[in-house]
């Protein structure tokens, strides 16, 4: 009697202990083996990847280098070789020749890549090469959770031929040790007359950058300045020049275009609301950093990551950098929407529109997407690894590694509690950034890149015209209309209704007519 | 007195160039071993004393992931160049040594614009060829291999050889050919019996130049290959991300030059030893 | 010369291997330029003379041409005087100089893309040493990527640097290989330095001058990487050379059709002006006698 209930006691201490360890170990197995906290549930999930089996078929990917985008690449494809016994093949480019790496093949019909990251502003180059994104895809939960803006780059006439699995923008980003400093703003204050404050408009931007620059703000005997930006001609230039002109260009009354009129595609880069912002730039060279109108965007990251310089406003890089963990200036750092205009260009009355509150044009700008070749043989096992790369373990724990310039884009991503618990940041500094990076998605005015075909013809010319008025070399006024008539020959050369077409997505998103 | 300043100005000379060559390599060294803290704050230069040194530059070479592993590129830069360079070396100077000794004839063009129109195959800017250059080898199923890549420095090589060489083969007076051919020589043999061992500065000149080119390219590595072949260039390029890596190109840029420093070396002895042996006759 | 049935033994290995390996794409691009392939359509339609006739009315294209010839005569004519220089210091005492010999090889064999990437941290006006060093000896830093003139000065350095060892090889080579005699003439009749130098060996190295010089001015008019890492053109377009500017409308714009033209005129070109320079160098060099 006593054996048997001895033997029953065992057995159930066992069962309990079996089971409870196997409870254990479902939620340990993968967070143990791989760098995510825990595997969330959900179809691309590390446990619903290691069902599939790839075994004997290779996966080609083309990515950028390293370590941008090109190390989470390797990482997850490793992790995904080892999930489905699959092989997997990773190609890292830099940027600049990224275009071509993938355009090559495209154009002479030969299937290189499966899958490839990309800039998502040449959708309209790739978008005949690239296979939509089938419906369960995008009816998964990982994916509803993308926000409108980074859905929206990733359609193209109606179907999404993009994988979203990164979030750009343009943000300002300012020291808050010197905006906040009572002395510094005590002297600015005395100076001009006014509050030292996160700048509003461009002009302010400007002002500020211009009082702060040659000074030594931190008091370590190293000259600081005024802003860090991105101004080498071929590297992204062109970004950088759309932020400044974008609240004096993008009326939120006029429909129809910011870089062309969708109706006459006349360009519109010539402009006054174009060549104000133009000639902000110009002028920006006086609050520069030695060296700082050939700053490429790594000299950026460098100049104002590294506590060099007052403002800076391009993509999250600096902004990262700059709260790396070693970082001398970690957490001293802010997160502001872009500054707008006091003044912006009603096109259709032909006069400058004064605006009380500053009008505001976020920049959506062009970052990481990804996309499956057309012509790919192994379209299954590319959206596998996208969705995988993309899933939510691996989203969270990509975003705590700066360098790998994954950056937010799904609504659960913009809670500050996760930077302040997660990546030590401050909690101002968290707030401020979620609530900026959130906001570009609530805008009822925003701008995106010009996303037609042939983009690459169009920014290179209006990179080369801003140069040259950059080097004096002509006015703002002339340069641009010089970029315009380029503009014309260009679209006249690729076809003004193709071009026309591609532009009215555009304008649709901006219009805010999806 | 004269002899002291001219020798002064000698290795003023010698020792200022000397400075200008290895001062970017010193500071690459100094730089492979910085990290982000040793840049943003200025020019530093001396590990330890003006920072703290990191081995991240080099650490990135070795590594799959997170890095570019060099090995497997270093091979197959290895194998590409030996081969490409080997085979334009052999064809070219044959080739070299026909334009020198022999006249022909093409209609109104003659040996020199023979010769012209091997070097002339380097003047076209490479960019224009990477469509044509890739359909070629798409055509023979040669994309992302490498023997596509041999073929096509063998062409990148070549015009240089033989534009060296034929200005090294008129230097040698035909009387030796000639007397060869008497001896009972065909003109096979007396190439590279008794002409080749008198230019052997202009071969290993020639050699080094063709390994050099073909070590260093980067162009064609980069277009005519995509995940199966990878060049060295074409695989140090891969860590020049947003933020450019200073350490890690710097490490980089050391490393792919070994191979031809050590070459560099070997070979001098054989461009000076002709000398030495022309003073003995 | 000599003649033999064997000549074509010699010649045609080598030449035909390169006629079948670049016929094709030489061909192709001369296709390319009569046709609009571009971005949005990768065709090889037939447009006639267009492209060139944008070639001609191309302003940056000219330009670009001016800016290329400037830096190639500085490169090539600095890298000439200097590498002759260093040979003639070290041709002698063939011991003692090895160790400059092998150092001064070494430039050219560094890779160019990485090189440039290297240059372009030296450079950098607050983080990089040029800058650095300078302020140490109290001389004023110089906007070395920033400003036009000394953009190009930079740019113009960063090729000395690397391509002197490349007249310098070839020079030396060429001065080993020299017959001796001559000299030993020479030093019996009592001469000096200078005057062997411009009697005897000068002349004696003028066609292997001319060869170095048509090759490295061949060469020099490619340069790309280091203008694209250095400056990108700029400032505005003042160190935008012809192939960058090529590089930009083929590869980053795609246009395809149209820089294949491009090409093909730059080609025309310069076979036009190496053919009067080797010339003008032939009868230049001659007339000072000895050959």
């Amino acid at each position: 009697m006593a054996k048997s209930r001895m033997k029953r006691f065992v057995v159930t201490i066992a069962l309990a202990a079996g089971l409870s360890s196997g409870g254990m170990a479902w939620a340990d197995k993968w967070s143990e083996k791989y760098p995510i906290k825990e595997d969330i549930p959900g179809p691309a999930s590390y446990e619903a990847t290691s069902k599939k089996d790839y075994s004997g078929r290779t996966l080609t990917i083309l990515t950028h280098a390293i370590p941008v985008m090109g190390e989470p690449t390797a990482l997850h494809a490793k992790q995904f070789e080892e999930l489905t016994g699959a092989k997997v093949k990773v190609v890292h480019v830099p940027f600049g020749d990224l275009f071509q790496k993938a355009m090559i093949p495209f154009q002479t019909g030969q299937a290189a890549y499966d899958v490839m990251f990309y800039g998502s502003l040449w959708i309209g180059d790739f978008h005949n090469y690239l296979a939509p994104v089938p419906g369960e895809y995008i009816g998964m939960p990982q994916m509803q959770d993308v926000t409108r803006n980074y859905k929206d780059v990733a359609i193209w006439e109606g179907r999404m031929i993009q994988f979203p699995v990164d979030g750009d923008r343009h943000y300002l980003k300012y020291r808050s040790d010197v905006i906040n400093n009572p002395e510094l703003r005590a002297k600015y204050k005395e100076k001009t007359g006014k509050d030292l404050r996160v700048p509003q408009t461009w002009k302010e931007y400007a002002e500020m950058a211009r009082f702060f620059n040659i000074l030594d703000c931190e008091g370590d005997g190293e000259k600081n300045y005024g802003s860090a930006e991105v101004v080498a001609r071929d590297n992204l230039m062109f970004s950088a020049i759309i932020s400044r002109v974008a609240p004096y260009a993008k009326h939120p009354d006029v429909k129809g275009g910011f870089f062309f009129d969708l109706e006459t595609m006349e360009p519109l880069v010539n402009t006054p609301g174009w060549v104000e912002g133009v000639k902000d730039f110009v002028e920006a060279q006086d609050y520069m950093p030695p060296g700082g109108n050939n700053f490429g965007l790594g000299d950026e990251i460098f100049s104002f990551g590294g506590g060099q310089t007052l403002f800076s406003y391009s993509w999250d890089d600096a902004f990262i950098q700059a709260m790396e963990p070693k970082s001398r200036i970690r957490n001293l750092v802010g997160a502001a929407p872009l500054p707008g205009a006091h003044k912006v260009w009603n096109r259709k009355t032909g006069k400058w529109d004064k605006f009380e509150t500053p009008n505001r044009a976020p920049y959506i700008c062009w970052g990481w997407t990804s996309a499956v070749a057309k012509a790919s043989k192994n379209k299954d096992m590319a959206f596998d690894y996208l969705a995988f790369f993309a899933n939510p373990a691996n989203h969270q724990s990509d975003l705590l590694v700066g360098r790998f310039g994954v950056n937010p884009y799904r609504t659960t991503d913009f809670d500050p509690k996760f930077y302040i618990k997660e990546a030590g940041w401050a909690p101002d500094v968290a707030k401020t950034y979620c609530a900026t990076l959130s906001g570009m998605d609530k805008s009822r005015n925003r701008v995106f890149d010009l996303r037609v075909p042939g983009v690459n013809q169009y920014m290179s010319s209006l990179a080369a015209g801003v140069s040259k008025a950059l080097a004096k070399q002509l006015t703002p006024q002339q340069a641009m209309d010089e970029v315009a008539a380029e503009w014309k020959k260009i679209t006249e050369r690729l076809g003004k209704d193709r071009v026309r077409k591609a532009y009215a997505t555009v304008v649709a998103l901006e219009d805010n007519l999806r | 007195m004269r002899i002291l300043v001219y020798r002064g100005i000698k290795y003023l000379v010698l020792i200022l160039w000397s400075a200008f060559v290895a001062g970017p390599f010193l500071w690459a060294l100094s730089t492979s071993f910085k990290n982000d803290a040793a840049v943003v704050s200025g020019a530093t230069y001396i590990p330890f004393v003006d920072f703290e040194p990191s081995l991240e530059g080099w650490e990135v070479l070795f590594k799959a992931t997170e890095g570019v592993n060099i090995f497997g590129p270093y091979v197959s830069s290895l194998v590409v160049t030996l081969v490409s360079s080997l085979v334009s070396l052999a064809l070219g100077t044959f080739a070299a040594y026909g334009l020198s000794r022999f006249t022909f004839r093409a209609g109104p063009l003659g040996n020199t614009d023979i010769t012209f129109f091997f070097i002339s195959q380097r003047i076209i800017t490479p960019v224009v060829l990477a469509i044509p250059y890739f359909l070629l080898l798409k055509m023979f199923r040669l994309l992302d291999t490498h023997v596509g890549l041999i073929i096509i420095y063998i062409a990148m090589l070549m015009p240089i050889v033989v534009w060296i060489m034929v200005d090294f083969f008129n230097n040698i007076s035909t009387e030796l050919d000639e007397a060869a051919l008497i001896d009972g020589c065909t003109p096979v043999e007396a190439f590279y019996k008794i002409i080749l061992p008198e230019c052997v500065p202009g071969l290993v000149v020639t050699g080094l130049l063709c390994f050099i080119f073909a070590w260093n390219d980067f162009f064609f590595a980069f277009t005519l290959t995509f995940a199966d072949t990878q060049l060295l260039p074409v695989s140090i390029v891969a860590l020049n991300s947003s933020k450019v890596p200073w350490w890690s190109l710097s490490s980089s840029s050391l490393i792919a030059i070994l191979p031809l420093v050590f070459l560099a070396i070997w070979l001098e002895r054989y461009l000076t030893r002709g000398a030495l042996l022309g003073a003995l006759k | 010369m000599i003649q033999s049935r064997y000549k074509y033994l010699f010649l045609f290995p080598g030449l035909f291997t390169l006629i079948a390996i670049i016929i094709f794409p030489l061909v192709f691009t001369f296709r390319l330029s009569f046709s609009s392939w571009d971005v949005v359509q990768p065709t090889l339609d037939f447009i006639g003379f267009d492209n060139y006739v944008r070639v001609f009315n191309d302003t940056r294209f000219w330009e670009s041409l001016g800016t290329l010839g400037t830096v190639v005569f500085s490169v090539v004519s600095l890298e000439y005087v200097i590498g002759f220089a260093l040979a003639l210091l070290l041709w002698q005492d063939i011991e003692k100089n090895r160790f400059f010999r092998v150092l001064f090889i070494i430039p050219m064999m560094a890779t160019p893309v990485i090189i440039s990437v290297v240059w372009r941290t030296m450079f950098h006006e607050t983080l990089g040493p040029i800058n650095d060093l300078l302020s140490m000896i109290h001389l004023p830093a110089v906007p070395w990527l920033s400003k036009p003139t000394s953009a190009l000065i930079a740019v113009i350095l960063v090729d000395i640097w690397q391509w002197t060892s490349f007249v310098f090889i070839l020079l030396l080579a060429g001065l080993l290989s020299l017959p001796h005699e001559p000299y030993e003439a020479a030093a019996m009749d009592g001469a000096n330095r200078f005057q062997i130098f411009w009697h005897i060996t000068f002349p004696m190295m003028a066609p292997i001058t001319i060869g170095i010089l048509i090759i490295r001015i061949i060469e020099a008019s490619k340069i790309m990487e280091t203008v694209y890492v250095l400056t990108s053109g700029g400032p505005g377009t003042s160190t935008e050379t012809s192939a960058y500017y090529i590089f930009i409308r083929s590869l980053r714009e795609f246009q395809i059709g149209y820089s294949s033209a491009m090409s093909i005129v730059y080609l025309l070109m310069m076979i036009l002006a190496l053919t009067l320079i080797a010339k003008g160098l032939t009868k230049g060099l001659v007339s000072k006698g000895g050959i």
